[in-house]
């Protein structure tokens, strides 16, 4: 089922093009300035293709599409509000901070209340959200990698990183416009291409809505699922299936408590030790050769390989509520239903992704290309005709994967099912060229945005923390070398953190992201650029303040998943562990509220607010400021 | 990689001809005036387009909240409520984007018309 010459074929002719684009560029860029200059040259289409390339990362790629198999309506307003915070961006952002002229969010923090203090706060929430961002990206090269060649989860991400590694390090920033608009079209093609065959290819059979409408999803082919002790299955019905080794298995006649689909929904892999819950309830089943599984939770206490004929009842794994067709199609599934508060998590879901995306630190530089506000303004608009032209495509891999290979649920393998369902068309020509076309998509997916994360990472280390902290009398080729050396190290440590990800959702990761960026970067641009009055200190508080909460309650989060005392607290307090999982509702207001709140009492503006506000809203044809020339 | 500079406001003298402009550039109480115009303008019309899309978005949940048909309505088989958010919402973004665009650049050319 997994891996093939194809999909192997596809990811090795992505890696290649992408760093012979690279070195290509290489030659004719030699500086950072060289590039920034060849850079306003480029043409809104050329810059916008180039910034949805960066921004489309593995979670729109493979995450949407995964998580749509799994919780079916609650999933769409991922993609939509990745796009939506886009119209935000356009609407508050482009225009002022292009004419501004700071090109990361630290430059702006700096900039507008010339606090080199500031600066510093700024750059370590650039880490922080920085590195929550590549640790999906991370987990996708390993599954990808895995998928298609069947190396383990853990070499996967280290060729990845080494080959995204090498391409920064080597090629910097340089040339990089040209080859993320690349990718942009290799993501855009792979994802609409399969997705339109596939839906001719099932056409004959209805849509995938109106199947499964008995309420279970059935095997569309005989499937040998291997499994391991502790494996937990759900039994959506009696299924027979057929045992290599006589075995004996745990079974609990009860759907498992709650915990499993709450509180962030986003457990895989069945390793959580929140499952043992009501362990002593277990009943033992013995199986020898061909037999049947009752429904309910079934737990395996050996290596095995079942077989389950075509028709029958697909199971479950741990990583996804069995769900009835109807919940999946319906508003407040599994996803935002089974956190038992849909409303407050839907709310507060919408709020993180929707605002989130102005704070991510690989975003901003982009906009900085543009020659002027208006061309940044257009750009912006013509980002959010690409986007929506790709969000469109996962959501219905994910429905096809559900109709049409629901033996991924039982194989934990939902968040691959973009990679997975063109072998849907036959092993022919047609299938295989497909199956490069999504391996190469996905390469270009996770290595763009691990690539704009490691040169906004390699910049602050390098740059701020190297260039300005430790030693502010280094020189260019220093900060150069300071630069690489922090790329390379930041991408080491990336991976290294990426290999204890393997249980959380592609999706679930990133929206932890948005969700520390919504807390902090946010409020700090959309205040700083239309609100005169916003105090340095208000302003470096809300960003504390916001950023700290959401890290805490997220990693808070994390740490539920291996300690089992606060998992049930959690479980028990399930308004609370809705707000710790996605603290977006909760955090958002409360860094808007110190920054106005401290601001207002504390009445001290900084110095030449006036002229900064001129900078920031006078339109360019009045000439009022010379142009700005980077380093 | 540096930093914006800071307080450059140096107009060139050409452009700076007339007394409006010259009241900006100076940053007395009129130019401020001007300014906070300017402002007000363009930050009104981002909320209002920002608000059409956020009120979108924000009335679905509840309308699947208190109207429990509209996870069952149904066209050509496909949920309608699929429909709206997940195909939907796409057109009317680039739609709300391409008005504001459009509107900006009005308010920025007035604006400079008005000072030039």
């Amino acid at each position: 089922m997994t891996g093939s010459t194809a999909a192997v074929l596809g990811l090795v002719a992505m890696a290649a093009v992408s760093l012979g684009a690279g070195l290509f560029a290489r030659r004719w860029a030699r500086t950072t300035s060289d590039f920034m200059v060849a850079a306003r040259a480029v043409p809104p289409r050329v810059n916008a293709a180039a910034i949805s390339g960066e921004y489309l990362s593995a979670a729109s790629f493979l995450g949407i599409a995964g998580l749509v198999m799994q919780f079916g309506y609650d999933v769409l307003w991922y993609p939509v509000c990745y796009a939506g915070g886009y119209l935000l961006l356009l609407l508050f952002i482009a225009g002022p901070l292009r004419r501004f002229g700071a090109y990361t969010i630290p430059d702006f923090a700096e900039g507008r209340f010339d606090s080199p203090r500031f600066r510093r706060l700024a750059v370590i929430l650039v880490l922080i959200i920085g590195f929550f961002y590549a640790l999906p990206q991370m987990k996708a090269a390993g599954l990808t990698v895995h998928t298609a060649s069947g190396l383990p989860y853990g070499v996967g991400i280290g060729i990845v990183a080494l080959v995204v590694v090498a391409g920064v390090v080597g090629g910097g920033m340089r040339g990089i416009t040209f080859v993320q608009s690349l990718q942009f079209a290799v993501k855009l093609f792979a994802i609409s291409i399969p997705a339109f065959l596939l839906l001719l290819h099932f056409s004959g059979t209805g849509v995938p809505f109106s199947r499964g409408a008995g309420g279970l999803e059935r095997l569309t082919n005989a499937t040998q699922f291997q499994v391991s002790p502790g494996e937990l299955w759900q039994i959506p019905a009696r299924t027979n299936v057929e045992v290599a080794h006589p075995a004996s298995i745990g079974w609990q006649r009860q759907r498992r408590a709650s915990i499993l689909s709450a509180p962030s929904a986003g457990f895989e892999g069945g390793t959580s030790p929140t499952v043992t819950v009501n362990h002593h309830r277990d009943h033992l089943l013995r199986l020898d050769g061909a037999g049947q599984l009752p429904r309910g939770t079934v737990t395996w206490r050996s290596t095995d390989t079942v077989t389950i004929a075509r028709g029958q009842p697909a199971p479950f794994g741990s990583g996804t509520p069995a769900s009835s067709t109807a919940s999946w199609i319906a508003p407040f599934g599994p996803l935002a239903g089974g956190t038992g508060h849909p409303l407050l998590f839907t709310y507060s879901l919408i709020m993180a992704i929707l605002l989130g995306t102005i704070g991510l630190p690989h975003i901003l530089v982009r906009f900085y290309t543009n020659p002027d506000a208006k061309a940044s303004r257009r750009t912006a608009l013509l980002v959010l005709v690409l986007l929506g032209s790709f969000y469109i495509w996962p959501p219905i891999l994910g429905a096809l994967g559900r109709s049409y290979d629901p033996s991924l649920y039982g194989t934990n393998l939902t968040d691959a099912v973009v990679l997975i369902m063109p072998s849907q068309l036959g092993a022919g020509w047609l299938g295989q060229l497909l199956s490069a076309v999504v391996y190469a998509g996905a390469f270009a997916a996770f290595s763009s945005t691990l690539s704009g994360l490691l040169v906004s990472l390699g910049g602050a280390l390098g740059h701020d923390v190297y260039g300005r902290w430790l030693r502010p009398s280094a020189g260019p080729a220093a900060r150069r070398r300071a630069f690489q050396l922090s790329a390379l190290g930041a991408g080491l440590a990336a991976a290294a953190l990426g290999l204890l990800v393997e249980q959380f959702d592609i999706s679930v990761l990133v929206g932890w992201a948005f969700a520390i960026a919504a807390s902090s970067f946010f409020p700090l641009l959309v205040l700083g650029i239309w609100w005169r009055r916003l105090t340095t200190l208000g302003a470096s508080v809300g960003v504390a303040l916001g950023g700290g909460l959401a890290t805490c309650s997220i990693i808070t989060t994390m740490v539920a998943t291996v300690a089992t005392p606060l998992a049930s607290f959690l479980a028990h307090n399930s308004s609370v562990a809705v707000v710790l999982s996605q603290p977006a509702i909760v955090t958002v207001p409360v860094a808007f509220g110190c920054m106005v709140g401290i601001s207002l009492l504390h009445p001290t503006p900084p110095k030449g607010v006036s002229s900064k506000m001129v900078q920031l809203h006078a339109p360019e044809l009045l000439g009022l400021r010379r142009e700005y020339i980077p380093e | 990689m540096s930093q914006p500079r800071s307080g450059a406001l140096e107009g060139e003298a050409e452009n700076a001809a007339s007394t409006g402009l010259l009241e900006f550039e100076e940053q007395t109480e009129v130019g401020e005036l001007y300014l906070k115009a300017l402002m007000r303008r363009q930050v009104r019309l981002s909320l209002g387009v920002a608000g059409a899309f956020v009120g979108f978005l924000l009335v679905q949940p509840l309308l699947a909240w208190w109207w429990s048909g509209w996870g069952v309505l149904r066209i050509f088989g496909i949920p309608v409520s699929w429909l709206v958010l997940g195909v939907a919402s796409y057109p009317l973004l680039i739609w709300l984007g391409s008005i504001y665009v459009r509107r900006a650049e009005e308010v920025d050319d007035e604006f400079t018309d008005l000072l030039s």
